[in-house]
C-alpha cells in the first residue's frame, strides 16, 4: 500500500513578485507503507517545501494538475484534512522551541485531547508515548517542560506528536544541535518508532553517514526536483549520479574515494564505517572480519557511553539507560537547560 | 597576562525557589589572543553558560573573568567587553532584527554612530566574508536556516570584534554551508580574530589548534586535536571521535599497525603506507 502519492507537484513562493522562486518543479513521488525514506538535498533544494505538503500546512496551488493522498485522503479535501493531520505526525527542527504547556503531560497530552479522544485514552496515550521516547512517567510528568535539558526536551516534543499515534512519522533534521550521545540516542529512539508507532518514516536529514546508516530509500531533491531515487548502496554507489546531483557522500565513501586517487580500489558501494573497517582489515590480511557483529554506526557511539558510565553498562537500550540515569534526581549539571533558550 | 582569563569561575542557575544549579564549577582558563579553540562537550556541560560569561550576559557568582583587562563583572564596562567579544547563537531567527538583510547587517554599526562610509564598507565585507553579498537586497525572512545564519554572522562580523564567539553557530547548516562559514572563520582567524567555537562536531572541532573539553562545568580535557583525540577521554566528556578518528583506532585496536588520525587525510595517508 502506498502511504504517500504525490503527483505533477510544483510550488512557487511569492508568485507574481521580483522574489518567485520555484521551489517544487513537478514533483511525482510515491512511498510505500513500511519504508524508512531519506529525503536529502542542499539548504533551498526544497525538502521542507515537500514535506509541507504532506499534511495540508502547504496547500496545492493547481489542484487540477497535481494531487497529494495520503493513506488514500487528498490533502485538497478540506473534510478529511484534520483526519489526514493525525495521521501526519511532524517532527519539525527544533521541536522543543514548540514546548509550552506548563508541565510535560499537559504538553504531551495537547494532540490526543485536540483529537478529542476520551480522558482514559488521552492518559494512556501519554504514559507511553513517555515510555516509547524513554522518559519515566513518574519523574518527568509534572515536571515543567522548560526546566528539562536539551534532549529530554526534545524528547517531550516527540512524545507530543506520538501520542496521535501518526501512520507517517515525518522528521526534519531530528538530531540537529544535540550532542553525540543524544544523537545516537535518538537516532535508535526513530528506529523504534517505526517498529512500534509509525510504520513509514520520512527524515530529512544532511547528514549522509546518519542517512546511509538508517533509510532504505534515498530520494534527492535539487532545485524542487527530484534527483536520485534509490537505495543507498544505489544511490552513494554511483559517483556519476551523486556528482550530477550535487550530493555529499558518507564518510566511508569519501574515504574509499581518497583511497582510490592513491590507486587502493575498494568497493563504491561502502557506505559505513563498519564496511569499511571489515574491507580494510580484509585487505590487510587481518583475519578478524567474523568478529565483527552487524553493529551500526550508533551502537559505536553508544559503546562510548557505556565506557564513560560504567555504572550501566549492564543495559542493552541506550534510550533506556539514559532515562534511568535521568533517575538520578535534579542533575545539577545540567548547566545549559535554563541558558539555551534564552 | 592572557587576552582571556578566566580565573576561578563558578556561575549558578536559580531556578526556582531552593533550587539552584551550578554550571561552571571553579573554573580556570587562559585564551591568548589569536588562537582558534574549539569548546566541546556534552548538552549540559556548561559550554553556552561559560560563552554568555565571556561576553558580560551573565557574571560569575564567584571569580573573574578579564578579558583584555577588563573585568565582565565592571557594569561600567560591559559595552567595551561586547564589542570585543561577538557572539554568534544557535537560532539565526533570535538574531534578525531588519527585514532587508544589508539592514541588518548594518544595525550593529548604526549603533555605535559609526560614519556612512565606514558602515556601507564593513557591511560590505561582511556581506562577502559569508558569501551573502548577492542576497544583500533581499528580505531575511526568505531565506532558509543557513543563510540566515551566515547573515547573523556578517551582522557580527561588521562590529569587528577581537574576539568572535560560536555557539553552535553551524549546527543547522548543510555541510557546503559548515564548510564555508568554517573557511571564513579559519580565513578571520588567520586575519588576527580569536576564535571560540563551541561545537559538539568533532570534525569541526579538529579544525581548530586547540580543543578545551568540559564535563558537568569542569574542564575535562584542554590540548591539541591529536591530544585530545588520543587521550582517551572523550568518551567520559560524553563526545565521540570523529569517524575517522574512530576508524583508525578500530583498526588499531585489530592489530593494524596505524598512528592515530584526527582527519580523513591522515587516515588515508596512514592507510596509503601499510596497503602499498
Amino acid at each position: 500500500m502506498q502511504a504517500v502519492e504525490i503527483k505533477n507537484l510544483s510550488y512557487i513562493y511569492s508568485k507574481k513578485t521580483p522574489n518567485e522562486k520555484l521551489a517544487l518543479d513537478n514533483i511525482d513521488l510515491s512511498v510505500e507503507e513500511g519504508s524508512f525514506v531519506a529525503l536529502i538535498g542542499a539548504t533551498g533544494s526544497g525538502k521542507s517545501t515537500l514535506i509541507q505538503h504532506l499534511n495540508g500546512l502547504l496547500v496545492l496551488q493547481n489542484k487540477k494538475r497535481s494531487s497529494v493522498t495520503v493513506n488514500g485522503m487528498s490533502a485538497a479535501n478540506k473534510k478529511t484534512l484534520r483526519q489526514l493531520r493525525y495521521q501526519v505526525g511532524m517532527v519539525f527542527q527544533y521541536p522543543e522551541y514548540q514546548l509550552f504547556a506548563d508541565t510535560v503531560e499537559k504538553d504531551i497530552a495537547f494532540g490526543p485531547k485536540n483529537m478529542k479522544l476520551s480522558a482514559e485514552e488521552i492518559s494512556e496515550r501519554v504514559k507511553r508515548a513517555m515510555e516509547v521516547v524513554g522518559l519515566n512517567y513518574a519523574e518527568f510528568a509534572e515536571r515543567s517542560p522548560f526546566d528539562l535539558s536539551g534532549g529530554e526536551k526534545r524528547r517531550v516534543a516527540i512524545a507530543g506528536v506520538i501520542a496521535m499515534r501518526p501512520k507517517i512519522l515525518v522528521l526534519d533534521e531530528p538530531v540537529a544541535g544535540l550532542d553525540p550521545i543524544g544523537r545516537a540516542e535518538l537516532l535508535s529512539l526513530i528506529k523504534k518508532l517505526q517498529k512500534e508507532v509509525s510504520p513509514t518514516v520520512i527524515l530529512v536529514s544532511h547528514n549522509m553517514d546518519d542517512v546511509a546508516a538508517l533509510a532504505d530509500r534515498i530520494i534527492a531533491l535539487k532545485d524542487g526536483r527530484i534527483v536520485a531515487d534509490g537505495t543507498p548502496k544505489q544511490v552513494f554507489g554511483d559517483r556519476e549520479l551523486v556528482a550530477d546531483a550535487g550530493l555529499d557522500i558518507p564518510a566511508a565513501a569519501r574515504i574509499v574515494d581518497k583511497l582510490a586517487q592513491r590507486g587502493i580500489q575498494l568497493d563504491k558501494t561502502i557506505i559505513t564505517m563498519e564496511e569499511l573497517k571489515a574491507a580494510l582489515l580484509g585487505l590487510l590480511g587481518k583475519t578478524g572480519t567474523e568478529k565483527f557483529q552487524a553493529a551500526t554506526l550508533f551502537s559505536d557511539e553508544v559503546n562510548a557511553e557505556e565506557r564513560g558510565d560504567g555504572s550501566n553498562s549492564s543495559e542493552s537500550d541506550p534510550i533506556e539507560r539514559r532515562s534511568s540515569s535521568n533517575e538520578n534526581a535534579l542533575s545539577i549539571e545540567d548547566g545549559e537547560g535554563g541558558g539555551k533558550d534564552v | 597576562m592572557a587576552f582571556v582569563e578566566i580565573k576561578n569561575v563558578s556561575y549558578v542557575y536559580p531556578l526556582r525557589e531552593g533550587v539552584s544549579l551550578k554550571a561552571i564549577k571553579n573554573l580556570s582558563l587562559q585564551i591568548e589572543a589569536g588562537e582558534f579553540v574549539a569548546l566541546t562537550g556534552m548538552n549540559g556541560s556548561g559550554k553556552s553558560t561559560l560563552a554568555k560569561l565571556l561576553n558580560g550576559l551573565f557574571k560569575p557568582s564567584e571569580g573573574e573573568i578579564l578579558v583584555d583587562g577588563i573585568s565582565t563583572s565592571d557594569d561600567k564596562r560591559v559595552f567595551d567587553i561586547r564589542k570585543k567579544v561577538g557572539m554568534v547563537f544557535q537560532n539565526p531567527d533570535n538574531q534578525t532584527v531588519a527585514t532587508i538583510i544589508e539592514d541588518d547587517v548594518a544595525f550593529g554599526p548604526e549603533n555605535i554612530g559609526l560614519p556612512r562610509e565606514e558602515i556601507v564598507e564593513r557591511v560590505d565585507s561582511a556581506l562577502e566574508a559569508v558569501g551573502m553579498s548577492e542576497y544583500r537586497k533581499k528580505q531575511s525572512s526568505k531565506l532558509s536556516g543557513g543563510q540566515k545564519q551566515r547573515v547573523a554572522i556578517a551582522g557580527v562580523l561588521a562590529m569587528r570584534p577581537e574576539v568572535l564567539i560560536l555557539d553552535e553557530a553551524t549546527s543547522m547548516l548543510d555541510p557546503a554551508g559548515r564548510e564555508e562559514v568554517m573557511a571564513v572563520v579559519k580565513k578571520l582567524n588567520a586575519q588576527g580574530i580569536t576564535v571560540i567555537n563551541i561545537t559538539h562536531n568533532m570534525e569541526e572541532a579538529a579544525l581548530a589548534k586547540r580543543v578545551v573539553a568540559l564535563r558537568k562545568g569542569r574542564l575535562a580535557i584542554d590540548g591539541t586535536p591529536s591530544q585530545v583525540f588520543s587521550s582517551g577521554l572523550l568518551s567520559s566528556c560524553g563526545l565521540a571521535l570523529p569517524p575517522a578518528a574512530a576508524l583508525a583506532k578500530d583498526l588499531k585496536e585489530q592489530g593494524v599497525d596505524i598512528c592515530l588520525a584526527t582527519t580523513e587525510d591522515s587516515l588515508v595517508e596512514g592507510l596509503c603506507k601499510l596497503l602499498k
